[in-house]
C-alpha cells in the first residue's frame, strides 16, 4: 500500500497552473475592492463640504484620509499576486461616488429630508459595500494561503467597521433634524 | 421558534458524489520550495522522531483536514475543508481518496460545515458531520454512491466537534458529541457567528440534572448597542436557569459518546459531561479511550490551568445494551484534574471565579487516564497493534497544539502541543514520540516541520504511522486565523 508516495508526494492543488488560475480569479475580486473603495471615497470627498456642523464635519474629513489610504492598500493586493491594478476601476468608482450622490439627492426629495443627510445615509451603504469587498478579499487570501493579504486587509475592515459604527451614528442621530424639522446641519 | 432539538424527518442528507480534484506529483526537495507563502517549506528533516524510526512528508496542499481512513487494500481518505477552525473560509468540504495505484479522486459534498471524522468500513465510508442545530453520522456506499442519513438529531450548532466514528471489535459504531459551550454556558467569547447562525443552541445533559441558580453576565453581541444579558447553563444564550431547575437528561445529549449498531439503531449513551470527546480509540482488548480538551481562561467563565486528559470510558466495557446510567466526567463543573472550577488552583489571572451550576452532581467517573499540559489540544489517536512498529498497545495522540494567547494569557502555554505523543494509558505517563527540532509551530522558527498534528492512524497493517498535520494557524491575543493549503500528510515507518 505504498502508493508511491514516499517517492513521489502528493500536491493537492498547489501545482503553478492551479495556482495561476486561483490568483487570475482572485485578481477579478481585487477590481471590485478597488472600485467599491474608490466609489465611497468620491462620495465622502463629496459629501464634506456639504455638512456646516463642525464635528461631524471632523469625523468625515478623518474617516476621508482613511479613505484614501484605504484605496492605496487596494492596490497592493494586486502586487502580493504579481499582477498590476486597475486604472479603470478606480475611474469607474469616482464615477459611481457621483451617481451615488444624485440618487441621496433623489431620496431626499421623495422623503422629505433636508440637507446633506441623504449623503451620510448614502454613504454608510457604500462603506458597508467597500468594507464587504475588501473581508472577501481577507477570506481569498486565507484560502490561497497568503499571510500578506490578511495584513492588509485586517487593518482595513477594522478601521472601516468603526466608521460603519460612526456613520450609522451620525445618519441617526441627524435624521430627526434634517425629516421633521427640515434643517441641514 | 420549534423546539430545535428535533429535526425533519425529511432530512434525507445532501448532494454528494465523486469527481476529479487537481493533484500533482513532485518530489521531497521541491516540497522545501512550496508556492504556499503560508508554509513555503515542507522538511521531515526538521522532524524528530525516535531512532530506528523515519518520518516522510507524503501529501501536502490539503485545506483544513480532519481525519484519515484507510481500506484493507490501502487506500487512503483524508477529509477536509467545510467551515472549520475557524469557521472561514469555507473550503470545498470533501474527502480525498488516494488508491492503492496513485491514482486520485476526491467524494465531494454539498454541506456547509462538512466532514470531521472518518472510518471506512465494508466498502463504506462513515463520517460525523458537523453543520447546523445537529451532528449527523452518515454512510456513503463507494460502490453505489448512496449516501444515508444514519444519525441527525445529536444537538450541535456550537464550538465544539463530534468524535469518531469508529467500530470496536464488537462490531458496534462508537461516536462522540462535543459540548455546544466552551465554558458551560453559551457566552460570546465563543466565535459570535455561532450565536447568529444558533441563536437557541445549548448543551443537552445526559441525565436529570439540578441546577444551582448561577448564571453569567456577559454582552450580547448581536444588539446594536451595549446590552447586558445573563444566561445559565443548558439554555440558549440570553436565557437564565431558576436555582434547583431541574434539567431533564436526555439520551441525544452533547459532551457525550455513544454506541449503536453499524445502521445507526439502538443507541446507547456510555457517558457524558465530556468537553471534546473528538478523538476516540479502541485498544486490542475492547477498552474505549477518548480525548478530551480542557476549559480556556478566557471571557466570563475563564478556567484557568485545566489539564488536557484522555478518560476510559468504562461503561463500553459492559455488554451492549445494558448500560442504564452513563458514567459523568465532569462538564461542565469538574476539571480533568477531578477539582471544582472554583478550586484556587483553578482561578484565573482576571476577572471573576467560575461558580458551579450543579446543584448534587452525579458521580465523578475519573480520575483520567492520563493529564497533558493545559491547551495542548490532544486531537485524534490509535492504538498501536503492531509488534513491528513497536510501542504495541500505547497510546499514539495527536496534539493540535496551543491557542494561546488567544485562549490563555500564560506565556507557559504558548508552546504546549504541536506534536505527537505515546501514552501508556495503564500507568499514566506519556512522552513526545514526533515533534519538531524546537517545541511549538515550524511557523514560529522558520522550518519546515510540523504545524498542528490533528489526527494519526496506523495503516491497516499497522507498520506505519500516519499523522495529518491540519497547517498553519495565526493565533493572536483577540484571534485566529487558518491558512487553506497548508495542510501535510506525513508518515512515520519503522525501519527494517
Amino acid at each position: 500500500m505504498e502508493n508511491n508516495l514516499s517517492k513521489q508526494p502528493i500536491l493537492i492543488e498547489l501545482d503553478l497552473e492551479c495556482r495561476e488560475e486561483h490568483y487570475s480569479r482572485a485578481e477579478a475580486w481585487f477590481k471590485n475592492v478597488q472600485f467599491t473603495q474608490a466609489s465611497f471615497r468620491q462620495l465622502l470627498e463629496d459629501t464634506v463640504p456639504k455638512i456646516e456642523e463642525p464635528h461631524i464635519k471632523d469625523y468625515l474629513s478623518t474617516m476621508l484620509a482613511e479613505a484614501i489610504e484605504h484605496e492605496s492598500k487596494a492596490e497592493d493586493l494586486f502586487r502580493i499576486i504579481g499582477r498590476k491594478p486597475s486604472a479603470i476601476r478606480t475611474t469607474l468608482g469616482d464615477f459611481l461616488g457621483k451617481s451615488r450622490e444624485v440618487w441621496a439627492d433623489v431620496i431626499a426629495l421623495a422623503g422629505g429630508a433636508k440637507g446633506p443627510w441623504q449623503d451620510l445615509q448614502q454613504l454608510y451603504v457604500s462603506n458597508l459595500n467597500s468594507m464587504s469587498a475588501f473581508a472577501v478579499a481577507e477570506q481569498l487570501g486565507l484560502a490561497l494561503g497568503i499571510p500578506r493579504i490578511l495584513d492588509v486587509t485586517f487593518g482595513v475592515v477594522a478601521e472601516k467597521s468603526t466608521s460603519q459604527l460612526l456613520l450609522q451614528e451620525c445618519a441617526l442621530e441627524m435624521c430627526s433634524k434634517s425629516i421633521l424639522y427640515k434643517q441641514p446641519f | 421558534m420549534a423546539n430545535k432539538q428535533e429535526v425533519s424527518p425529511s432530512n434525507r442528507g445532501f448532494s454528494i458524489g465523486k469527481g476529479p480534484i487537481k493533484t500533482s506529483r513532485t518530489t521531497a526537495d521541491a516540497l522545501r520550495n512550496l508556492s504556499v507563502p503560508a508554509r513555503p517549506q515542507v522538511d521531515a528533516s526538521d522532524v524528530v522522531v525516535p531512532d530506528g524510526y523515519t518520518v516522510e512528508a507524503v501529501m501536502a496542499g490539503f485545506s483544513f483536514p480532519t481525519d484519515i481512513a484507510f481500506a484493507d487494500d490501502g487506500t487512503i481518505f483524508v477529509s477536509e475543508g467545510g467551515s472549520s477552525w475557524p469557521t472561514r473560509p469555507y473550503m470545498p468540504a470533501r474527502v480525498v481518496i488516494v488508491k492503492p495505484n496513485g491514482e486520485t479522486e476526491a467524494i465531494t459534498m454539498n454541506i456547509q460545515a462538512g466532514p470531521r471524522g472518518i472510518t471506512w468500513r465494508d466498502g463504506m465510508l462513515y463520517m460525523c458531520i458537523k453543520g447546523g442545530y445537529h451532528m449527523q453520522v452518515a454512510r456513503y456506499n463507494l460502490e453505489t454512491g448512496e449516501l444515508k442519513i444514519l444519525i441527525d438529531k445529536l444537538p450541535s450548532g456550537g464550538w465544539h466537534e463530534p468524535g469518531g466514528p469508529l467500530f470496536g471489535p464488537d462490531g458496534l459504531m462508537y461516536f462522540g458529541n462535543g459540548s455546544v459551550s466552551q465554558q458551560g454556558v453559551i457566552l460570546p467569547a465563543g466565535f459570535t457567528v455561532d450565536m447568529a447562525k444558533h441563536p437557541l443552541a445549548h448543551d443537552v445533559p445526559g441525565q436529570d440534572v439540578t441546577l444551582t441558580g448561577n448564571n453569567v453576565w456577559s454582552r450580547d453581541p448581536r444588539m446594536p448597542y451595549p446590552f447586558l444579558t445573563e444566561t445559565g447553563p443548558f439554555k440558549p444564550f440570553g436565557t437564565p436557569a431558576q436555582k434547583g431547575e431541574v434539567i431533564k437528561g436526555a439520551l441525544f445529549c452533547n459532551s457525550a459518546v455513544w454506541r449503536s449498531k453499524p445502521d445507526g439503531t439502538d443507541i446507547e449513551l456510555l457517558a457524558w459531561g465530556i468537553r471534546n470527546p473528538f478523538g476516540m480509540a479502541i485498544n486490542e482488548e475492547g477498552e474505549l479511550y477518548v480525548s478530551d480538551n480542557d476549559f480556556e481562561e478566557k471571557g466570563e467563565r475563564a478556567i484557568a490551568n485545566d489539564p488536557d486528559r484522555i478518560w476510559h470510558i468504562k461503561n463500553a466495557r459492559q455488554p451492549y445494551g445494558t448500560v442504564k446510567t452513563p458514567d459523568w466526567y465532569g462538564f461542565p463543573d469538574i476539571c480533568g484534574d477531578g477539582l471544582p472550577v472554583n478550586h484556587p488552583s483553578h482561578l484565573p489571572a482576571k476577572g471573576k471565579a467560575a461558580e458551579l451550576f450543579l446543584q448534587d452532581p452525579p458521580p465523578w467517573a475519573g480520575p483520567a487516564a492520563f493529564l497533558e499540559q493545559p491547551h495542548s489540544c490532544m486531537c485524534r489517536m490509535d492504538f498501536s497493534k503492531s509488534d513491528f512498529f513497536g510501542h504495541r498497545g500505547e497510546l499514539f495522540v495527536a496534539e493540535w497544539g496551543t491557542m494561546a494567547p488567544l485562549n490563555s494569557p500564560r506565556p507557559e502555554d504558548l508552546d504546549h502541543g504541536f506534536r505527537v505523543i505515546r501514552v501508556d494509558v495503564k500507568n499514566g505517563t506519556g512522552v513526545p514520540f514526533m515533534h519538531n527540532k524546537k517545541m511549538g509551530p515550524a511557523s514560529a522558527w522558520g522550518t519546515g516541520g510540523i504545524e498542528r498534528p490533528v489526527s494519526c492512524k496506523f495503516s491497516p497493517d499497522g507498520r506505519s504511522l500516519y499523522v495529518l498535520d491540519f497547517g498553519h494557524a495565526r493565533l493572536t491575543k483577540g484571534g485566529m486565523f487558518a491558512f487553506a493549503h497548508t495542510g501535510v500528510l506525513w508518515k512515520i515507518s519503522k525501519n527494517a
